[in-house]
């Protein structure tokens, strides 16, 4: 039975594990921190694991034990590396992919979002994700309304760092 | 904007460079340890609860319960165990449930209110810790001068000497002094310790119900 349960966590986990990689690269700056967090989300899924009924989709519940350890019981470990050497994967954009404005401009945009704070971030990182509203309010806690302002702030935000 | 749907169309494609992990990568993680801030909290907790609670044990052994009698301040400190240990059962409850509500899965704006909820829980039994600690040393001192023979002393030369009203004055800005400057220390210690672990919840929180303004 519970061989069984560990056996399909395991597999779902593996199958979804994108996101968790994403949420790690948005709120850590080095490879060591990323596993760590990793890990630290890895066992807060499966310890509420066996409470998750189905009713939603197995990503859906995800998303919010992923951004709920990272924003909120995850501690940063003491040695912050605040400096830009290290570009997780995901911040890293291959020369020949696109033309040069295009990757001037991405290459911005991804360092803008690491700056911002934690709770922006979670709301970019739902918007990129491609969640409406209803579901970034639901994550988060706050009205639908409230998460559209918050959204468009941010917007603002990042054009403003985009063209000074 | 159109840079953001640029990002939004980037994002995406960006899964094919994420790292991988396999089953076997995965499946001892289960197993490791948690180290998030709400065991922390747990902990600490536990440590505060025995320690206080210690404190009253120690506080109340048999020579001590006799020279309690002797000063005649025996019933009176009685009444306030029995009362301390009420309110300490009060609050192992109290933080029990509100511990058990702290939910991984609930809102992000919930899950900082309850473990919010918790720390609260534990700063009140402090302080109610630290009120009856100042009470239990106020109500000594009082027992020790007026009743055993050295404080009796004391207060006789005290009189003799024409320094009642200064000597009763006297004793009574060293008591607030003394637990004045044990509160603060205490205090400072507290902000210190739940400051780091808390800060940066606090700051979530806050900007989340600023939302809600």
């Amino acid at each position: 039975m519970n061989k069984e349960l560990e056996h399909r966590f395991v597999t779902e986990l593996e199958d979804n594990q994108n996101i968790v990689h994403k949420v790690c690269s948005l709120y850590t700056n080095d490879r060591d921190s990323h596993k760590d967090l990793f890990q630290e989300i890895t066992i807060q899924l499966w310890k509420a694991y066996p409470k998750f009924r189905g009713d939603s989709k197995f990503s859906t519940w995800m998303y919010r034990v992923a951004l709920n350890t990272a924003i909120t019981l995850y501690r940063k470990s003491k040695k912050r590396v605040d400096t830009q050497d290290y570009d997780s994967v995901i911040f890293k954009i291959k020369a020949d992919e696109y033309d040069d404005t295009e990757e001037k401009q991405l290459k911005l945009m991804y360092n803008a979002i690491k700056q911002l704070g934690d709770i922006d971030k979670a709301l970019v990182f739902l918007y990129l994700e491609d969640k409406d509203y209803s579901e970034i309010s639901e994550t988060l806690g706050i009205t639908e309304v409230n998460a559209r302002v918050k959204m468009n702030r941010i917007k603002n935000k990042l054009r403003t760092i985009l063209n000074p | 904007m159109d840079e953001l749907e640029l990002l939004k169309k980037d994002w995406q494609k960006k899964e094919e460079h994420l790292p991988k992990l396999s089953y076997d990568d995965i499946y001892p993680m289960i197993w490791k340890k948690s180290s998030s801030m709400v065991k922390w909290i747990f902990y600490i907790s536990i440590i505060e609860f025995v320690f206080w609670a210690a404190i009253n044990f120690v506080s109340s052994d048999p020579q001590y319960m006799q020279d309690l009698k002797a000063m005649h301040i025996y019933n009176i400190m009685m009444v306030l165990n029995f009362v301390n240990y009420g309110i300490i059962l009060y609050f192992i409850f109290k933080f029990y449930l509100n511990y058990k509500k702290i939910s991984v899965t609930d809102s992000s704006r919930k899950l900082m209110k309850t473990i919010l909820k918790v720390k609260r829980t534990v700063t009140q039994y402090v302080w109610f810790n630290l009120i009856i600690f100042a009470t239990y040393m106020i109500i000594s001192l009082y027992g020790v001068l007026i009743f055993s023979d050295e404080g009796r002393k004391i207060v006789e030369t005290a009189t003799e000497q024409g320094n009642e009203m200064t000597f009763w004055f006297l004793v009574i800005v060293v008591s607030i002094l003394f637990t004045g400057v044990l509160l603060v220390v205490i205090w400072l210690f507290y902000r210190l310790l739940y400051g780091i672990l808390l800060k940066r919840l606090k700051e979530n929180y806050r900007e989340l119900k600023k939302l809600e303004v």
